[in-house]
């Protein structure tokens, strides 16, 4: 799905975002992308949206070369892919059911489909009720649902969300990752960068770690940090509803992984 | 993909009545530098029609001396014949010309006149008008003759008049088709900005380039086109305000406007140009505004 082959992004020549990076993420992973600022986890996600071009280094998308990509073509790349961001980033003027729709219009889809899609992914997020109030009217938790329906209501193959939970309280934060693992369910790929050490370890899924700019770990089933993840294992198994998700067999493999 | 017409129009109406005072200074500026576009084009028009009339009509008269006998007349007749400036000319009797006259002067002067004071004459074409000012040397003080009256001056002054005024119009329409480009585009980056977070979550979401941009394009050219419809206002009400749809007569043939009286179909050409150059400021105002600053 996502293929990155030796990747190094500079910016202006001097600051070194990412250097030499290769990852490989298959059609349903999902993914967090762990690290501290300005380890290059945005400038990965901008890379994947083709905001930026790599200075060197190859990228596949859903088995297009996107470093070829003409310019023109980039709209329809981003049409696969939805994205989340820490500030939900809605239009204030528009109802919730608006916010939803604006992202099927201006892709020019038919009102029917609008019709039909809209209801059914709010529904999903579980703002069914909340489709006619703005945003301001809403808490953050559920703004950050609205962004999440805008982002996958055209069902794109791949999720994208930069510190979806970076401006919400822990059991706020609970409820949009459990979201983000409901349409991971669905087979859409899903990346998570994220400083959200406690989601980290409660879902135990694969993690790669960045840390200015290179690739230091790439873990299934993985933690935060390495303290973290003692201090997980002293604590058993993970708890939450995605932690079924996760075969308890195979957290000794992840461990044995880290070391 | 295609950008349905329905959404760019609705989108630019929303900008345009969010900017109001901006479209409207905008439009005003469009209208005032168009309506002097088309007055000067028609100013041209009329003057290259009025010029057609002179040159192509009576471009001297020989007056003969009422008291002057028939072969001096008849010799004049035949002296006309053999210059080499006239093309033809026609005799007019004395009744002739006062028939004309009881059309073009009031009755009380008429009465004033009798059918004798009016003198025949020959209304003479020539090979070349601007050689009539040697006809008058030619005929002039010959026996018999009493006058020759020739437009020459009149029209050179008139065609200068205006030849300064149109380039006077022009000038000006020109820097002020500029500034309304510059405040096309200026109203275009305000909506730009007030719309960022729109277009940032568009170009998010995968809309194409054509589509984000075209509404604010479709803005321009609904500010340009407004201001062109004003303009067109101007310059029918100048058209029919100064009598230039006067059909040419006898009658108005003294009068220099009637003279430059247009047809319907030049006065729709002056204002189709209009529109189109309305349009033409709008689209390029709004193509410079949205490259510059709508980062697709």
């Amino acid at each position: 799905m996502i293929k990155f082959q030796d990747v190094t992004k500079t910016y202006k020549g001097a600051t070194v975002a990412l250097r030499d990076f290769c990852v490989d993420i298959d059609k349903g992973e999902f993914v967090f992308l762990v690290g501290p600022s300005g380890s290059g986890k945005t400038t990965f996600i901008r890379l994947l949206l083709r905001e930026e071009m790599p200075s060197s280094g190859r990228i596949w998308e859903a088995g297009k070369e996107i470093g070829h990509l003409p310019k023109w073509r980039i709209p329809y790349l981003r049409r696969n892919i939805g994205c989340v961001f820490q500030d939900f980033r809605l239009l204030p003027n528009k109802s919730v059911f608006e916010n939803v729709a604006f992202a099927l219009e201006v892709i020019g889809r038919p009102k029917h489909v609008i019709a039909a899609q809209v209801p059914q992914v709010l529904d999903l997020v579980g703002l069914a009720k909340k489709r006619d109030n703005l945003p301001h009217e809403l808490s953050g938790g559920e703004q950050q649902r609205v962004a999440v329906a805008r982002a996958f209501v055209n069902r794109p193959l791949i999720l994208l969300a930069d510190e979806p939970t970076g401006n919400l309280d822990p059991t706020t934060s609970l409820g949009i990752m459990r979201l983000l693992d409901r349409i991971n369910r669905t087979g859409t790929t899903v990346i998570v960068a994220t400083h959200d050490a406690g989601m980290v370890d409660q879902m135990r899924r694969r993690v790669i770690e960045l840390d200015r700019g290179v690739l230091v770990r790439d873990q299934p089933h993985g933690v935060y940090g390495i303290d973290s993840a003692t201090a997980a294992a002293g604590a058993g198994s993970p708890t939450g509803a995605m932690a079924e998700q996760a075969p308890a067999d195979e957290y000794p493999d992840s461990i044995a992984a880290r070391t | 993909m295609p950008v349905s017409a329905g959404y760019v129009s609705r989108e630019a109406a929303t900008n345009l009545w969010r900017n109001r005072l901006m479209t409207v200074a905008a439009i005003l500026t469009v209208a005032v530098s168009l309506a002097l576009v088309g007055s000067a084009l028609l100013l041209k028009q009329g003057a290259s029609q009025a010029t057609v009339q002179w040159q192509n009509g009576v471009q001297a008269i020989v007056w003969v001396n009422p008291g002057a006998s028939t072969p001096q007349a008849n010799s004049i007749g035949g002296e006309l014949k053999d210059s080499p400036y006239i093309k033809t000319c026609a005799y007019r009797s004395q009744t002739y010309d006062y028939d004309e006259a009881k059309q073009l002067l009031p009755a009380d002067e008429l009465d004033a006149t009798a059918l004798a004071d009016y003198p025949s004459s020959y209304r003479c074409v020539l090979n070349d008008p601007s050689q009539a000012p040697a006809v008058y040397q030619q005929f002039t003080g010959k026996p018999g003759v009493y006058g020759v009256k020739y437009p020459g001056q009149q029209i050179k002054t008139m065609q200068s008049v205006i030849h300064i005024l149109q380039w006077v119009f022009l000038s000006v329409a020109v820097v002020l088709l500029l500034s309304a480009s510059v405040l096309i585009l200026n109203t275009i980056r305000m909506a730009i900005f007030a719309r960022r977070r729109e277009v940032s979550v568009m170009k998010l979401v995968g809309a194409t380039n054509w589509f984000i941009r075209l509404p604010f394009m479709a803005e321009g050219m609904i500010q340009g086109l407004l201001g062109a419809a004003v303009a067109v206002l101007v310059v029918l009400a100048l058209y029919w305000g100064i009598g230039l749809n006067a059909t040419k007569t006898a009658a108005n043939q003294g009068n220099i406007i009637a003279q430059m009286s247009l047809g319907g179909w030049e006065v729709a050409g002056t204002c189709i140009l209009v529109a189109v150059v309305g349009v033409v400021v709008g689209v390029v105002g709004s193509a410079f505004a949205v490259r510059r600053f709508l980062d697709v």
